[in-house]
């Protein structure tokens, strides 16, 4: 219960950060504040979180997801061959989940049934799911008609806020409630801290493992909705490389890669502060060349920050690198 | 457990037996998911479906093998090049193979390994849009010192790597298109000489020739009494290089769209340097939640028409026009060049190329230039498929 | 007996080499000249073959570098601009320096600060790409006259970069195979906190082969900048990922504590050989990709299954006989 406590202060000083930020754009570049600025960042908040909660699940159960982005490449370009014939906003919604769904489930089983690390099935299958793409599909699918980008382009809530982020609303405070009251999120805590003292306490490891990847995927099929509908013309590479952003704004909300630990709400700001460090250089005056580095060096320093405090707790017995070991 | 090892063995051998039928038929289309409901789109695009890697090297007239390579696979330009190509190489019965890195892999490494396999095949000539220009270099003079005839398109490489540069359009004739397309659209919406406008630029990714040609050309020519009402106040935050992944380039033109407005610290016109930010654009102006007055911005760029089709035809998107070449006929001249070169019809020093359906054009110091800038709006922009 | 299975599962890689290697001569003569084997197939190779030799070391320990391509291009990056300011010398000296520096920041926090390999690398990977990307502006740099000798000249015929990765290969079989440093890595892969009760400095050699790695990627970063003439920042891109394929394709696990340099060596010429060898089919690159996937797919399934058994024999010895057949 102690180590409970630590992580809502993990939270608090990420929410402290974050709050300086957003105090510091308001005296420095108000111009970030600015409707439009507000709502595209929350749009890329929007399909960040929505994976990221997914790559959380994964993380939980001390596993990895390094397929992602290009599992939403795919999903991207599969609903753009959907909404060329016309199908609406709801059949395209609904087959990316699907698809997503299965794509991860293959990615669970693998893991599972033939015991390969996590990190090591996903980077195969990235390279299958990468390599498929342009074989299906010669170069685009553009000139997509309005039904497709209805959501980006007209789904406005009170003509403001664009639709996306209502669905990460619903996403979000689903995940919120589900970690904290379902049976099924407890199990995943109890596999990431000690899968075989979960398999020996009755917990199917393999099962539940496999399932929190078909979530995840289902997860990552919304954001590949979100990112595939922001314009006419989807390509094949749309996802690639964001996985990275994932596990970044996961890790920066204070999960251990170790599994076991870790809030939703962490992720949350996590992926917001993800979100807002592009645009944020942007107002700022400052060449968007540096934003890579300041998103490293933002990381680095939380995550240094979380350790320093975890080694004060508990020295010796418990290092989260041997618990990665055993838990592996 | 015994039979948890033999179902283990079956999956290795199945996958094995899978991988030898991938890697030695060679691409047999595969069928994936919902990945293959995508070949009614894939249909859309101008495509005669002779896929490159089916297309064996065949004894066709004089065995000439041409091969091409793109910046980057899968965008409408290039695939527009592409159909060109292909037309060219079926009329004079030669071989064209078409491969190049996919678009968020568009760099230079990627292309020198592709080269590298293309020399050792012993194509006759290769047709290069190179990613940097200095970069590519040696690769092409290794293929060059293997007797291959090197030609570039697109973009140029250094000049003493090649023995043809085909030009779409001269750099200064692009510039001057683009600054036209926005200075008549700014005009008309009331900036002038006693109404200053701030620009900014979306270009790629900051190595590549044209593009730095066109901003160079771009910069003398803003400096002129035409053009000198637009300005480029800070270079640089107003000049943007996303690179060539798409969920990038849409997110960096979303914080365009939220800078544009009326005002001194806003910006009135975007003009976009590459194929993929022009839609972009676009796309983002139609998604931005308070969308900044059409009437006192203005956004234009490079790009093929059926991609900014919908957003030249709605009338509330600032963006009206498009800049472009004819994208099929680039590819057409290339492979007609570097077929003509291959077979001797033409030398490196020849001043003039008849180069079938497009008649003859001019060489000036190894460089053929296709033509003008195209400026389209709502008026033609249904003439264009591609 | 797991000597014996280790044996086998590396000469069932090298049979793979060989099918594959045979197949695609068949297919496509021009593959099989001394010039294209030599000069492309494994020139073409060696930047993700020399990183992988650390790197085999790293995952030995339990850990993971996500960050070495990014390291090559920091390092290549400043050494270039070191050397178009100053000289050639200072060129050499920033790019040895830099990596260094990156390998030695994910050692101290890895092993002093106790971040798990993977969350420490992911971080100093976007670190990294983000100052090439911030300190070039996103334009490209360009090689001089060493990493063009690095990148270009031949000794006896075979380019140098051949003869540095023979070399090192070599070095880091014996370090591996013949050390107490050696042994010392499978015991901190298989159970760091007895490995540290037993006496031995853990955190030392976690540091030192950290720092290690990012002096073979500043190697590494001579030999690119010479072979490619210019780095852009992007051009680290995927880079850890193939590195690490190449490594797991060698049969080391990614859990640490088994594996051993021959797989990895075994490794990188299979990928070589598909790399190149699929190019001159003609296949294109997406394929291309497929089968790489397919591949490393293909040799961990086998490995689990070789290492299942390995491992059902010494637990159930004694009560399941039969899963000895």
């Amino acid at each position: 219960m102690g180590k409970k406590k630590g992580f809502l202060t993990t939270e608090f000083y990420l929410a402290v950060f974050l709050a300086a930020i957003l105090l510091f754009m308001a005296v420095a570049a108000r111009e970030f504040y600015s409707i439009n600025n507000l709502m595209s960042l929350l749009n890329s908040f929007s399909y960040i979180l929505i994976s990221a909660i997914g790559m959380n699940l994964i993380i939980l159960t001390s596993n990895i997801d390094v397929s992602a982005g290009a599992l939403i490449s795919v999903v991207c370009l599969s609903i753009a061959a959907l909404g060329k014939q016309g199908i609406p906003f709801a059949g395209l919604m609904a087959a990316a989940m699907v698809i997503g769904a299965v794509l991860s489930t293959l990615n669970g089983l693998f893991i599972t049934r033939l015991k390969i690390p996590a990190i090591v099935a996903t980077l195969a299958t990235t390279q299958i799911f990468q390599g498929v793409l342009p074989l299906t599909v010669d170069g685009s699918i553009y000139d997509l008609p309005a039904s497709f980008t209805w959501l980006a382009f007209d789904a406005k809530i009170f003509g403001i806020v664009p639709a996306s982020v209502l669905i990460c609303l619903i996403v979000t405070v689903a995940a919120l409630l589900f970690v904290k009251y379902s049976r099924f999120a407890r199990k995943l805590y109890a596999i990431g801290n000690n899968s075989n003292g979960a398999r020996l306490s009755g917990i199917r490891v393999d099962r539940t493992v496999v399932w929190t990847y078909t979530i995840a995927g289902a997860l990552f099929g919304i954001s590949a909705v979100i990112i595939a509908t922001a314009g006419q013309r989807v390509t094949t590479t749309m996802g690639s490389g964001l996985e990275m952003t994932f596990i970044a704004a996961v890790v920066l909300g204070g999960t251990n890669t170790a599994g076991g630990s870790g809030k939703i709400l962490g992720t949350v700001i996590g992926a917001f502060i993800l979100a807002m460090i592009a645009p944020a250089i942007n107002y700022l005056g400052i060449s968007p060349d540096w934003s890579d580095a300041v998103k490293g060096a933002i990381i680095l320093i939380s995550v240094v920050v979380g350790a320093a405090k975890y080694i004060k707790k508990k020295r010796v017995i418990d290092d989260p690198a041997a618990r990665e070991r055993s838990a592996a | 457990m015994k039979k948890r090892n033999l179902l283990q063995k079956m999956v290795v051998g199945t996958l094995a037996g899978a991988m030898l039928a991938v890697s030695f038929t060679g691409c047999s289309k595969t069928e994936s998911g919902g990945a293959s409901k995508t070949e009614s789109a894939a249909s859309a695009a101008p495509e005669t479906g002779s896929s490159t890697s089916e297309a064996k090297p065949a004894a066709s007239s004089g065995d000439i093998t041409v091969a091409m390579l793109p910046k980057f696979k899968g965008e409408n330009y290039f695939d527009a090049c592409k159909t060109g190509a292909q037309e060219a190489a079926d009329e004079l019965g030669i071989t064209l193979l078409y491969d190049g890195p996919s678009q968020d892999q568009a760099t230079n490494q990627k292309q020198v390994d592709i080269l590298e396999g293309w020399i050792a095949q012993g194509v006759n000539v290769i047709i290069v849009s190179p990613n940097d220009p200095t970069a590519i270099a040696p690769t092409l003079q290794k293929a060059q010192g293997a007797g291959i005839k090197v030609v570039t398109f697109d973009a140029d490489a250094q000049a003493d790597s090649r023995d043809m540069f085909v030009n779409q359009i001269s750099a200064d004739a692009a510039a001057k298109g683009l600054l036209d397309a926005a200075a008549q659209d700014l005009k008309a919406k009331g900036y002038g000489d006693d109404k200053t406008a701030n620009i900014a630029l979306v270009s790629g990714s900051g190595t590549d020739a044209n593009q730095t040609a066109w901003e160079n050309a771009i910069d003398e020519l803003l400096a002129t009494d035409e053009y000198k009402f637009m300005i480029i106040q800070n270079k640089e935050t107003d000049v943007y290089y996303p690179g060539t992944d798409e969920t990038k380039v849409n997110s960096e033109c979303a914080t365009l769209i939220g800078r544009l407005g009326e005002g001194e610290d806003k910006i009135q016109a975007a003009i976009a340097l590459s194929s993929m930010s022009t839609p972009a654009l676009g796309a983002q102006y139609q998604s931005a939640s308070s969308k900044p007055d059409a009437n006192v911005i203005s956004m234009t760029g490079l790009a093929t028409p059926n991609a900014l089709k919908t957003y030249i035809k709605d009338e509330e998107n600032p963006l009206t026009s498009g800049v472009l070449w004819n994208c099929m006929d680039l590819g057409y001249l290339a492979v007609q060049t570097a077929y003509q070169l291959a077979n001797g019809t033409i030398t490196p020093d020849a001043a003039s190329i008849d180069a079938g359906r497009l008649g003859t054009k001019e060489i000036t110091n190894q460089e053929c230039v296709l033509g003008d800038a195209l400026i389209f709006d709502a008026s033609n922009v249904d003439e264009f498929n591609y | 007996m797991k000597e014996k299975f280790k044996f086998t599962f590396n000469l069932a890689l090298l049979v793979i080499w060989a099918v594959l290697f045979a197949g695609i001569a068949v297919k496509a003569p021009g593959f099989l000249s001394y010039n294209y084997i030599v000069n492309v197939m494994l020139r073409n190779i060696v930047e993700i073959g020399m990183v992988a030799l650390p790197m085999t070391l790293i995952i030995i320990t339990g850990g993971i570098d996500l960050s070495v391509g990014n390291t090559m291009v920091l390092a290549a990056m400043l050494g270039g601009m070191a050397a178009a300011k100053a000289s050639d010398i200072a060129g050499v000296l920033v790019t040895l320096l830099t990596g260094a520096v990156c390998g030695l920041l994910n050692g101290v926090l890895i092993a002093k600060a106790k971040i798990s390999a993977m969350v420490t690398t992911l971080a100093s990977m976007f670190l990294y790409l983000g100052m090439a990307r911030g300190v070039s502006h996103g334009d490209s740099v360009y090689s001089y006259t060493f990493s063009e000798y690095m990148g270009t000249m031949s000794f006896l015929g075979i380019p140098l970069q051949i003869w540095l990765y023979v070399l090192l290969a070599l070095c880091f079989t014996v370090l591996l195979k013949k050390t107490a440093f050696g042994r010392k890595l499978y015991s901190i892969g298989l159970n760091p906190h007895a490995t540290k009760y037993a006496g031995v400095n853990t955190e030392k050699i976690l540091v030192i082969i950290y720092v290690l790695c990012g002096m073979i990627c500043a190697l590494v970063a001579f030999i690119f900048l010479g072979r490619f003439t210019s780095v852009k920042y992007d051009a680290g891109t995927n880079f850890n990922l193939k590195v690490i394929t190449v490594v797991v394709l060698g049969g080391t696990s990614i859990n640490g504590g088994i594996g051993d340099m021959k797989g990895t060596i075994i490794g990188t010429l299979i990928i070589a050989t598909l790399n190149s060898g699929l190019t001159v089919l003609n296949i294109p690159i997406d394929v291309q990709t497929i089968v790489q996937g397919a591949v490393l797919i293909i040799a961990l399934i086998s490995y689990a299954v070789v290492n299942n058994r390995a491992r059902k024999k010494r637990i159930i010895k004694v009560e399941a006989p039969d899963a000895l057949s």
